[in-house]
């Protein structure tokens, strides 16, 4: 009995510690997430009324905005090539520093490739915009420094240019997390798996396909979940650079839902949008659980 | 003590002081406001029995505190104001506070009732927001006396019989009134746009200011011709929203005007005094309804041929260019902007140029068939537009018709008699005179002499229409991206330009026409009293004559 009422006891405290931790996840992130998705079926401004109109916003986004399909299309260009180049080059660089001899030389990389995270990302994209791509920019005035003049461009105001340069920013992309989280990945590798492959002579390129990918496969299944993520609800270098512009050129539905809801005050129709990204990344992600195995699900650990 | 200890000791004091100066610099700012509306060293009477405080948001011309363009003496003439008013009125505090200008900021203020008591905003933004009742409409006051100009005893003064009487420009001022009719601004000041030339390269190149738009467009060409400047020169330099707002308005002016006569179907008895033929939203729509501005209509086409026809004159990019910096560089002979610019270049004694200004020269039939050809209109107008906000009147019950909490509100009294204190000339002079920056709209309040090329142009007669004022900011949005679109390098041309703007026009005219309830067949009548007067302009859209 009184083991049980011990039980009883502990079980309660613990409840008690997580429950304020839930009931703010309910009030600050569930909460909303209904509203949005019960909002989505109606029209209302803020301050304004708000009136039941069914599918009607779902309808008009995907049948006759003609911002939906194009921008889908900008959304998932900008998605796969961030795919692309976070599964590989932060891939390499960790390779490299993990391949370095002295660990105070690791360390000291380390350091250097996680630095420029601390720069947040706006400060980051107006550099850019400011100093790279603008009319007198750093590229404008390299072209012209080397008499190729008729090369220089409104980079973020030409549209045959403009998504070149967004998906160029960030250049030469070897920052940040992805780098540590792979290194992490490549550290631990058994040291019986890295000599197994130097005596069987699998060195080199060979040893890097062969064993080190496989066995960060973790890692880059959780780094392709966050791209994925990131990349279909992400917009805030587009609003800061080009506001999704030329035209609708750069225009992401996460961008168009964002005007929509803040600046034409159609919060039922951004709500629309946004329970269609909800659904997007719940199936990819979904997807991607289901699909993309990772190292110690291939080695049925888990 | 051993070394270690006092290493310890140290690194401990040191994690305890980063955390302590992390802890302050969390710390919220205390709500204050902004440049201090004090005396000049910012001193407030904290002692003071306050019943009222007023939050106002004077915009970035008149800021105390301020510098404009980072030049000059910081700005204390509101403050002055400030001061002489709560002297009078010992029981009221104003404060000066400082305000994001993105819509953003101001729908959730407004809707939280948390706005400042008095904004500065572009009036034709809030229009849309007015039926929530987050906007005080001001018509009673203004048509009542000013009590602050009744009390100086003189009945030949403005103001003495209608607070509307203090307002020189009649027409801006009056045509501010929201679609609804209703007055929600008070405009203290104007502002109208020019082109900024550089004196000493025209005179290099034996240019004159234009008097026509064709001469204007032989100048461009003329300058971008010229191969004898040291750096890259464009003709003119122009941003974006000069094409979006300005040129747009202007070109459709000078292309409608001739058969303005013939399509003005709204009679208003209140803003036609006023606003001689200016086409409503509600205008616009009806027309529409009739093939104007459709491809239907090559007048409307021919607005968007002439825009471009001027962009192979302008900067590359619209967006992503300090203008300024280029006309001071001499990297843009001409440049479309406003008259708080005077004030920069004068203060700026390392111009190393003559610059003067001269205004948009009208259309000729050769440049286009449609041309009215009567001189161009001005599209600037109202500078400081304060609205009053629902926070004026939360000393009442939210759940009162406004009408009602206007009438029983002591704290709107109290606001709106800061503001007529401010168009008082003797106060009104301290603010807008402080620097040559803005025109006043205040009689007897005259305006600075380095600002008479500006003051020149606004004699003109105000324009046709407001073209992305008229309609929802959806409708100005898609217009703002496709024209940038449009009149990129690489961007599309002028028939998918126009489907985009077709489509966008008749969305912004049915929202307008469902927003406002308005039932369009009460033009019917007036269309038709209208149609000999129709049929004698060429190329109407083939069902509207």
């Amino acid at each position: 009995m009184k083991r049980i009422s011990y039980q009883l006891k502990s079980t309660a405290t613990c409840y008690g510690i997580i429950l304020p931790g839930v009931l703010l996840l309910l009030v600050f992130v569930y909460a909303p997430v209904v509203w949005a998705i019960v909002s989505s079926f109606s029209q209302f401004e803020i301050g304004g009324a708000q009136k039941f109109v069914g599918l009607a916003n779902y309808k008009e986004y995907l049948v006759s905005d003609p911002t939906c399909w194009p921008s889908m299309g900008t959304m998932f260009l900008l998605t796969l090539f961030a795919v692309i180049i976070r599964l590989s080059v932060p891939l390499i660089v960790a390779k490299l520093i993990y391949s370095l001899p002295r660990e105070r030389s690791r360390y000291i990389y380390r350091i250097i490739f996680l630095v420029p995270i601390v720069v947040p990302g706006v400060a980051v994209q107006l550099i850019w915009g400011g100093m790279i791509y603008s009319e007198h920019g750093m590229l404008n005035e390299i072209l012209r420094a080397i008499n190729l003049e008729q090369w220089t461009h409104g980079w973020l105001s030409d549209p045959r240019t403009v998504l070149g340069a967004i998906v160029m920013m960030g250049f030469p992309f070897i920052g940040g997390f992805d780098v540590l989280i792979y290194y992490a990945g490549l550290s631990s590798i058994p040291d019986s798996v890295t000599e197994a492959a130097n005596l069987d002579g699998c060195t080199g390129i060979s040893k890097f396909f062969l064993i080190d990918i496989p066995m960060v496969l973790s890692q880059l299944k959780l780094i392709l979940m966050l791209t994925i993520i990131g990349g279909l609800q992400g917009f805030e270098a587009l609003f800061v650079l080009t506001k999704g512009g030329p035209g609708f050129k750069t225009m992401v539905p996460g961008l168009w839902m964002y005007f929509n809801a803040f600046s034409f005050q159609r919060m039922g129709y951004a709500c629309s949008i946004g329970v269609i990204l909800f659904l997007m990344i719940f199936g990819l992600t979904l997807f991607n659980i289901k699909y993309f195995k990772s190292s110690e699900e291939i080695q049925g650990v888990s | 003590m051993t070394t270690l200890k006092i290493k310890r000791y140290a690194k401990f004091t040191l994690l305890a002081v980063i955390l302590g100066v992390s802890a302050y610099m969390l710390m919220p700012p205390k709500e204050e406001s902004v440049g201090g509306n004090r005396d000049e060293g910012g001193r407030r009477e904290s002692d003071r029995n306050v019943a009222h405080v007023i939050k106002f948001s004077a915009g970035a011309s008149y800021q105390p505190g301020a510098r404009p363009h980072g030049i000059g003496e910081p700005l204390q003439g509101l403050n002055h104001v400030i001061a002489a008013f709560e002297k009078r009125f010992p029981d009221t505090r104003i404060d000066v506070v400082n305000t994001p200008g993105v819509r953003e900021y101001l729908v959730t203020q407004l809707s939280s009732g948390a706005a400042p008591d008095i904004l500065n905003v572009n009036v034709e933004d809030v229009w849309v927001d007015t039926q929530k009742g987050w906007y005080v409409p001001l018509d009673s006051f203004f048509e009542a006396p000013n009590p602050f100009i009744v009390e100086k005893g003189d009945p030949d003064l403005p103001g003495t019989r209608q607070w509307w009487d203090m307002f020189r420009y009649q027409a801006i001022s009056r045509g501010k009134a929201a679609p609804n009719g209703k007055n929600y601004c008070l405009t203290l000041d104007m502002v109208e746009t020019g082109i900024y030339y550089n004196k000493t390269i025209f005179k290099d190149l034996g240019l004159e200011p234009p008097q026509t738009w064709d001469e204007f467009m032989a100048i461009c060409k003329t300058i971008q011709a010229h191969d004898g400047f040291e750096q890259p020169t464009t003709p003119i330099l122009m941003h974006l929203g000069a094409f979006l707002d300005w040129a747009h308005d202007l070109i459709f002016d000078q292309l409608y005007y001739g058969i303005l006569p013939g399509i003005d179907v709204k009679q208003d008895p209140t803003r036609e005094p006023y606003l001689q033929g200016y086409l409503d939203p509600e205008e616009l729509a009806y027309l529409n309804q009739k093939g104007y501005f459709t491809e239907r209509d090559p007048r409307y086409r021919e607005i968007w041929r002439i825009m471009k026809e001027l962009k192979q004159y302008t900067n590359r990019d619209l967006g992503g260019v300090d203008f300024v910096r280029e006309f001071v560089n001499q990297r843009g002979v001409m440049m479309w902007s406003a008259s708080p610019l005077v004030y920069r270049f004068i203060l700026d004694k390392n111009l190393g140029f003559e610059w003067g200004v001269f205004y948009l020269p009208r259309f000729t039939k050769a440049t286009s068939r449609y041309a009215s050809g009567v001189d161009m209109c001005v599209i600037g107008g109202s500078a400081s537009q304060f609205e009053v906000t629902n926070s004026a009147v939360n000393d009442t019950p939210m759940e009162w018709p406004m009408e009602r909490r206007m009438r029983e509100s002591e704290r709107l009294k109290r606001v709106v008699a800061f503001l007529q204190f401010l168009c008082l000339p003797e106060q009104a002079s301290k603010v807008i005179n402080e620097y040559p920056c803005l025109i006043p709209n205040i009689v007897g309040v005259e305006p600075r002499a380095e600002l008479d090329d500006f003051v020149q142009i606004l004699d003109r007669r105000y324009t046709t229409t407001k073209w992305i004022f008229s309609f929802d900011l959806r409708f100005s949005d898609i217009l703002n991206r496709m024209l940038s679109l449009y009149l990129a390098e690489g961007g599309i041309e002028l028939d998918e330009f126009m489907q985009w703007q077709i489509k966008n026009v008749q969305s912004g005219c049915r929202k307008a026409v469902e927003r406002k309830g308005v039932d369009l067949s009460l033009f019917d009548k007036r269309w038709q009293e209208l149609a000999p007067v129709r049929a004698a302009y060429m190329d109407l859209p083939a069902d509207s004559q």
